[in-house]
């Protein structure tokens, strides 16, 4: 009887190709995402009549680089299973941070330095209350974002102070700079494209991205599989900070002055972005090209309907119907499945 | 006698792949608790579904109260008067007492207000009535389980149930609530109400029990009144079969080595000073019942669950334990009962689950990961393993039972897991493919490898095994000679009776 019953199941077998390495094929998904950036860029450039100028799509990248960062930080957390609120906060925290240590005297490289730390502190922070106080990411971070805004405003007094003009350098300059035409590439976006590559080959390359991606997709058979889950996310917390500081200080010297009001509800945009890259709140699921095209998305409609003449009212609208209707297909899609 | 209130008969029902009933039958008095036996897989729990409206039956008729019914949904069974009392309690803790007996069907005021005065009056009566002293408007989260259970039998009474179904009741109580509990069911039944009874504590019926039926395998097997048959007699039919060729040979035995040294492990009332041993290519049967303390014991030394005290020795040294990751260091490997709760990353591939618990392995610098020397190392086990599968890059969700399970397996084995503990390695997957699981552990052993093997399936425990531990309460209560011992004399240690 057992005999029949093992013949039986290799006969079913047989139906199955023997297993061979798979090719890498990327997500539908992200595709269907890049298909919509590459269309939102070609209405806008028919209807907006200065849209398609080189000028303007080196703006656009310039302009779209702080919530790119943003969105490449958080995607750690949501992939984890978690969600960062606090990295608005973080923003005006670590770039205001980073103009004081200048004015103080300090080395421009080292006050950013300063600045970066303070963020990386931020996301430890974060993640020791999730980890070892057991506080809801949602909470814990909700938590951070009120702290880490309260702080600045008092350190400040609620007031943009100007930075040494040397410290504008990083958000202002270009390089290939050659003519009228060709203004040149922002700093800015060499730092968003060498985050993007370094994060992204973290995430699918290594161990501790490998861990994220395991967390979120099952902690506890993470834990059974000898993980050190706590370590894993205060990484991502971290990471996210990172990234976040990145981006603040990048703002601080575009405007060459500290700024403890901004960045207000940045952390939305950057959430915004990623889960329209694909990224699932579930966590598990998401990746750092989809959190960049996501920024893009963003980026174009606010440019694009802003040169159409359309009211940032209307943009506040067709990016929140964006939000929800790339997580409508996504659901729809996996209904069918 | 009295007269029938519930009439099955010749009830089927296939699932995919599963007899799960076979044209049983079945019948409740009114006033009488009839005890329903069999082990697990005998069908009792299919047939409770089809009582409560959650299963509808392939063949067969359903008579209740007289005339043939064919519930839809658990819905119409309960407005008909048919109350069920699951295992796992379908209670909503933060609301009150009062709240949970009438969810769903709140009294309202004529203006179509929540009439909270009312509904705590009427809780107060049924509970009155069951003679059990709780208050309905505290938490149902203040409470103890026993509480608990006699707030989901006043549930079931306030929709005025003529037959409650109690599946496995007294698993979470202790023994001054189980008193309690054979209170409140007396009370019923000299109410009228017909109770249907079901338990793997087969001590414990006598108390209660008017008639007991016994299935096994999907099939009726016989009710007799509880006074004309004797404890031996009812294993005896609940286990019945003889042990078909369903099992690998044992082509080695196992050495003299000891791989393990378990000492004295105890965590509150939950293992109660646990010792053995486990040696080197030795399968060796963790049995109980429900609730004898098998995953818990396994989690304790793997380190998954904290443990009050206790040693583990390996090669004469303590090991310190106290996360999964220190054992997985010293080579111990659980593989969960849950598989998909706690086994897999069930939204990640099979590259990624098989590498999961050793990834250093396929790393090179920095962490970064070889994908080259990850996908070799997953054709290996893939091949040794024979997981069928179209692709090394396949998500797992998308494999059947018994290819996961093997997953699972690699993942371990490629940790270089030198005692793997499998808890029910064997639920949820085919008959054929239980064949494999088995064969595997068999190689495993010849390998050199310490098995354990926790299982409810006592034909799986003698077929596959050494030794067995048996497990009552916490407690172990026997190290026996598969060989020398038997389905009766296993369960005899189980029910805590001992020889």
């Amino acid at each position: 009887m057992a005999n029949e019953n093992l013949q039986n199941a290799s006969g079913q077998a047989e139906a199955e190709v023997r297993a061979k390495p798979g090719r890498k094929k990327l997500a539908l998904g992200q595709f269907v995402i890049f298909g919509a950036f590459v269309f939102l860029f070609i209405l806008f450039s028919v209807v907006a009549k200065n849209f398609f100028t080189m000028r303007n799509v080196l703006t656009l990248a310039l302009q779209t680089s702080t919530v790119t960062l943003m969105g490449i930080g958080v995607t750690f957390t949501i992939i984890t299973g978690g969600i960062d609120l606090s990295i608005g906060s973080v923003i005006a925290l670590t770039g205001t941070i980073a103009v004081i240590a200048a004015n103080s005297g300090m080395a421009i490289w080292l006050s950013m330095v300063m600045g970066l730390l303070t963020g990386v502190l931020c996301g430890f922070l974060n993640g020791a209350m999730i980890t070892g106080l057991r506080i809801p990411p949602f909470i814990a971070t909700l938590g951070m974002m009120m702290v880490a805004r309260g702080f600045v405003l008092t350190i400040t007094n609620a007031m943009s102070k100007p930075a040494p003009d040397a410290f504008g350098h990083l958000g202002n300059d270009t390089l290939f700079s050659f003519s009228q035409k060709f203004p040149g590439i922002g700093y800015p976006v060499f730092i968003m494209i060498a985050v993007a590559i370094i994060f992204g080959f973290i995430l699918r390359k290594t161990r501790v991205g490998r861990y994220t991606y395991a967390i979120g997709s099952n902690e506890e058979a993470s834990r059974l599989s000898g993980i050190k889950v706590a370590r894993i996310k205060v990484i991502a917390y971290m990471i996210s900070g990172f990234c976040a500081a990145l981006a603040g200080i990048i703002l601080a010297s575009r405007m060459v002055t500290s700024q403890p009001n901004g960045g207000i509800s940045y952390e939305l945009n950057a959430i915004a972005a990623s889960v329209i890259g694909g990224t699932s709140l579930m966590g598990g699921i998401g990746t750092v090209a989809g959190a960049v095209i996501g920024s893009f998305i963003i980026g174009v409609l606010g440019v694009g309907l802003t040169m159409s003449g359309a009211s940032f009212f209307v943009q506040q609208i067709a990016i929140g119907l964006v939000v929800i209707g790339s997580v409508a297909i996504d659901q729809i899609r996996y209904k069918k499945k | 006698m009295a007269e029938l209130i519930l009439d099955v008969k010749d009830i089927s029902k296939t699932f995919p792949g599963v007899r799960a009933l076979d044209r049983v039958s079945f019948d409740l008095r009114k006033g009488e608790v009839h005890a329903l036996v069999g082990e697990n897989g005998a069908g009792k729990s299919t047939l409770m579904k089809i009582l409560s409206g959650v299963y509808q039956p392939d063949g067969g008729t359903l008579t209740y109260k007289g005339k043939e019914v064919h519930f839809q949904s658990a819905r119409e069974s309960s407005e008909a008067g048919i109350g069920i009392i699951y295992q796992e309690l379908n209670l909503v803790p933060h609301l009150t007492v009062a709240q949970n007996i009438y969810m769903g069907r709140e009294p309202r005021t004529a203006l179509g207000y929540l009439d909270d005065r009312k509904m705590n009056v009427d809780a107060a009566k049924i509970l009155a009535e069951l003679n059990v002293d709780i208050s309905p408007a505290v938490r149902l989260n203040k409470l103890s389980i026993s509480k608990q259970q006699m707030v989901e039998i006043a549930k079931a009474l306030s929709k005025d149930s003529e037959v409650l179904i109690m599946d496995e009741p007294t698993s979470a109580l202790t023994e001054t609530e189980i008193d309690e509990l054979f209170k409140v069911i007396h009370k019923l039944r000299s109410r009228g109400v017909g109770i249907i009874y079901i338990s793997h504590r087969l001590e414990e019926l006598k108390h209660i029990v008017d008639r007991i039926t016994v299935f096994r395998d999907g099939r009726y097997i016989s009710t007799t009144n509880y006074a004309d048959i004797t404890m031996e007699e009812i294993i005896n039919k609940m286990v019945g079969r003889k042990l078909e060729n369903m099992f690998p040979v044992r082509k080695n035995l196992p050495t003299q080595k000891k791989l393990l040294e378990v000492r004295h492990i105890v965590h509150g009332s939950i293992l109660r000073d646990i010792s053995f041993d486990l040696y080197e290519g030795e399968i060796l049967g963790l049995s109980g019942l429900m609730g004898a303390g098998r995953s818990e014991l396994a989690r304790a030394i793997f380190g998954a669950d904290p443990r009050d005290s206790g040693d583990i020795i390996r090669d004469g040294k303590k090991l310190d334990i106290r996360s999964p990751a220190d054992a997985i260091r010293h080579g111990i490997a659980y593989l969960s009962e849950n598989r998909k709760e706690e086994g897999l990353a069930v939204k990640m591939r099979i590259d990624q689950n098989v590498t999961m618990a050793n990834l250093p392995e396929v790393s090179k610098r920095f962490g970064i990961i070889s994908s080259a020397q990850e996908l070799q190392a997953t054709q290996n086990y893939v091949d040794e393993l024979d997981i069928r599968t179209p692709s090394l890059v396949q998500v797992v969700n998308h494999l059947s039972g018994g290819n996961q399970q093997k997953v699972v397996v690699a993942k371990w084995l490629f940790r270089d897991s030198r005692i793997l503990i499998f808890d029910e390695p064997t639920r949820g997957i085919d008959v054929g493919a239980k064949f494999a699981i088995y064969e595997l552990i068999e190689r495993l052993a010849r390998k050199g490898v310490g098995v354990i093997v926790i299982s409810s399936e006592l034909p799986e425990i003698l077929g596959m095994t050494d030794r067995v531990l048996v497990l009552h309460e916490g407690r172990l209560t026997a190290t026996l000679r598969t060989k020398d011992t038997s389905q009766e004399e296993i369960l005899n240690y189980a029910a805590g009776l001992g020889a």
